[in-house]
């Protein structure tokens, strides 16, 4: 087993490089979707044979077992040569849970299944009438025998009608004086007659989303991760890493880098309006990077993040949206169509990336939401 | 926890905790309040305790009588001083003044006296044109006199010499007039925070000279940057307070029997602002540490424009929604806050605004990836 957070930072980050560049397929760099596992599977094969489908879990259970300061150049490593965000929900979701939370069995059951993408997992977490408002969820599951019996419906699940499971959220106590007590965390297997995958069209025309309805489907006790009715707590701890992990520069990064080839290409930078606003956003990039650098400081010296963290998240997707708004000005009147706008031997796809921005502002806790954390977290406002 | 102290490493939390004291011992914002009622010069005790306490040396390299602790260090002093909207020319005087001395005639008994704070010199080195700034200088110096007209020049006030940049045939000099000489004329202009920026008229002044040649454009180049980093450093400070008082003020105003920050509308805006200041803190810091770590003329400049830019939109924007969250009061004088508002308008302005340094810092960032 190699010990990489023995290695020197930089020998560590060339080792990281030099893999992806020479392993990644150019074919699937910067790719604009979400993919279905089955356009992947060769490149998790070869992260898998390597032992880097796992980053951050510790190397006992087949992870890298990097620290933060490592794991942080891995992501970097990862974003700079576009490498795509794969079927991850079980490496970065579930599978941090069962290793905290769940019992010696369902770590040897479902941790290597996770690792080599024998289940491909989605996360029910939001439910029709409870987006951000999480605890408001009304999917049930009753214990009859030795199995959970489930009923409801869960909704914007992520690639639900590209897995084999779904780890959720479900009402377990529906007399319990809060609504956060009396949540249960399961893992439920989607190849069953009571679960039914309906895609959702998203405004890009594409098919990301999905609606999951549970018909009296049924999963085995045992597949209960931690304590009956204490799954909110669990389910909070993951949101606050979410939290760090879409607060990341790179999403507005690329599409800036895309911005300024497209416009240069264009010829837009020769209006001095446009150079203003293009250097606006630039720096908007550029300064949120300073801030995050702070708190991958913080990271680095294993410090635990506070609630302030949601701020990395509000400034850069809607720093990513401005981006974007800009491409479709710069492309001016070929702003509403459709497919890579080509100009000379570049090709920008200017509404799949404007599509891409919109539901940034509103998945992982909508920004009103992480607003609201600020507020009442870290600036100590009343009521 | 709002508190720009807690990201300092500990000999900059050191030095940020002494200014502050300083600072508040000397009058805090009453200070800044009660000068601007007389007559916008600064309190020349109050020079002489921050030159004890070190300000005018922390940037400057050991070898030349500083504290060589840098930039960041000079940094936490500007945000400091804008806290308080101190009135004494420390950006002005460490950022300029000693920038172009210790770095053309380090040797000089000048450097000593303003490093201990017991002279106290302004800089004179910008021209006016149909544009803005003058890209070449039309004012001369011939035969150990100067003439021409110089622009904006700050901390004029209560200065005992005026450091003057000129043409002097094969480049640019570096020459000491006194206020009150024969052949010097200052007109001074008031600004909205009480503060004077002066044009400056030179016909004939008898001057000493300090350098000439290549030397002084490259020095001022260098302290241009320098200073530019230290305003937008400066404002980071005006804006950080300027967000406290407002926070504070909308826990405890009531309005519908409640404290106008537990409305949602309110609180959205006020984490606004909160985001904007953090980037804002973190960006000028970063820049400020990038510059310390480089001698490279094109890096510096384009660092410190991005500061400067970042600065002055987060400084506008915070101060005139503070304004608006205090409500009619906020419009009044008696209440502090407008002081706030004053102060970011002048170091806005002052060597040029977010637009100007974002045009500089996109023109720097090509120049950059063209040169690759």
């Amino acid at each position: 087993m190699i010990d990489y957070n023995a290695m020197s930072d930089a020998d560590f980050r060339r080792q990281v490089r030099q893999f992806f560049e020479t392993e990644y397929p150019e074919e699937l760099r910067n790719l604009s979707h979400r993919p279905k596992f089955a356009e992947i599977e060769h490149w998790h094969r070869k992260l898998h044979a390597k032992g880097w489908v796992a980053p951050a879990w510790p190397a006992e259970f087949g992870g890298m077992g990097l620290n933060a300061a490592k794991l942080l150049f891995f992501y970097e490593e990862q974003q700079r040569w576009g490498v795509v965000r794969g079927r991850d929900m079980g490496v970065q979701m579930v599978g941090p849970l069962i290793i905290k939370f769940g019992t010696d069995a369902q770590k040897a059951y479902w941790l290597p299944r996770i690792l080599s993408c024998e289940d491909i997992w989605c996360q029910g977490y939001s439910e029709p009438g409870a987006g951000s408002d999480l605890a408001n969820l009304r999917t049930n599951a009753v214990i009859e025998g030795n199995e959970f019996v489930i009923n409801g419906q869960k909704i914007w699940t992520t690639m639900a009608h590209d897995s084999t499971h779904i780890f959720m959220l479900v009402r377990t106590d529906p007399k319990a004086p809060k609504k956060q007590q009396g949540i249960s965390f399961i893992l439920v297997p989607m190849d069953q007659p009571g679960v039914e995958v309906r895609t959702i069209t998203t405004l890009a025309g594409e098919t990301e989303f999905c609606e999951v309805f549970f018909d009296d489907a049924r999963t085995p006790c045992e597949n209960l991760v931690g304590e009956l009715n204490k799954g909110w707590t669990m389910a909070k701890s993951l949101l606050s890493f979410e939290r760090v992990f879409i607060g990341a520069p790179n999403l507005a990064q690329n599409a800036l880098g895309q911005l300024e080839t497209y416009a240069r290409g264009a010829g837009r930078f020769d209006d001095p309006v446009f150079c203003d606003r293009f250097a606006e956003v630039a720096l908007d990039v550029e300064d949120h990077a300073a801030l995050y650098a702070r708190f991958a400081d913080q990271l680095k010296r294993s410090e635990p993040l506070g609630a302030d963290v949601s701020m990395l998240k509000i400034w850069v997707t809607e720093t990513f949206q401005k981006i974007t708004e800009l491409m479709i000005e710069a492309a001016g009147p070929d702003g509403g169509t459709l497919g890579p706008l080509q100009v000379g031997n570049v090709g920008l796809d200017v509404l799949a990336v404007f599509y891409k921005a919109r539901p940034t502002t509103i998945y992982g806790g909508s920004n009103e939401i992480q607003r609201n954390i600020l507020s009442k977290a870290v600036l100590g406002l009343p009521g | 926890m709002i508190n720009a102290a807690h990201h300092d490493h500990d000999d900059l939390r050191l030095l940020r905790e002494s200014v502050r004291t300083l600072l508040e011992r000397a009058g805090g914002v009453a200070r800044a309040r009660k000068i601007r009622d007389e007559d916008g010069g600064w309190d020349a005790p109050v020079m002489t305790e921050l030159a004890k306490a070190g300000v005018f040396g922390a940037a400057v390299p050991e070898e030349a009588g500083g504290l060589g602790m840098g930039l960041a260090a000079a940094g936490i002093i500007a945000e400091e001083v804008g806290r308080v909207i101190a009135p004494e020319p420390v950006v002005a005087s460490v950022g300029l003044a000693i920038g172009l001395l210790r770095r053309l005639c380090p040797e000089h008994a000048l450097l000593t006296e303003a490093l201990a704070g017991t002279t106290v010199l302004a800089t004179a080195w910008q021209e006016r044109d149909a544009k803005g700034f003058s890209d070449t200088l039309s004012s001369r110096f011939e035969n150990g006199a100067l003439t021409g007209t110089k622009s904006w020049v700050a901390g004029v006030a209560a200065a005992s010499g005026i450091l003057v940049v000129a043409e002097a045939g094969g480049g640019p000099a570096l020459a000491l007039v006194e206020p009150g000489g024969k052949g010097v004329s200052i007109d001074k202009r008031r600004q909205s925070d009480g503060s004077i920026l002066a044009e400056l008229h030179l016909s004939g002044a008898p001057t000493e000279l300090l350098a000439e040649g290549p030397v002084v454009a490259k020095a001022l180049e260098a302290a241009v940057s320098d200073t530019t980093v230290l305003t937008a450093a400066e404002l980071v400070g005006v804006s950080a307070k300027a967000l406290e008082i407002t926070l504070d003020y909308i826990k405890t105003r009531e309005q519908f029997d409640k404290p106008i920050g537990s409305f949602q509308v309110i609180q959205h805006r006020a984490v606004d602002m909160h985001v904007m200041q953090e980037v804002a803190e973190a960006s000028v810091r970063d820049a400020l540490g990038l510059m310390d770590a480089t001698e490279a003329p094109r890096l510096r400049a384009r660092q410190a424009s991005r500061a400067k830019a970042r600065a002055c939109t987060t400084a506008r924007k915070i101060t005139r929604e503070a304004i608006q969250l205090h409500g009619a009061v906020g419009y009044t004088d008696e209440f502090d806050i407008g002081l706030y508002l004053n102060r970011a308008l002048v170091l806005s302005a002052w060597l040029g605004d977010d637009v100007y340094h974002r045009r500089l810092w996109l023109n720097a960032r090509n120049a950059e990836e063209a040169a690759e």
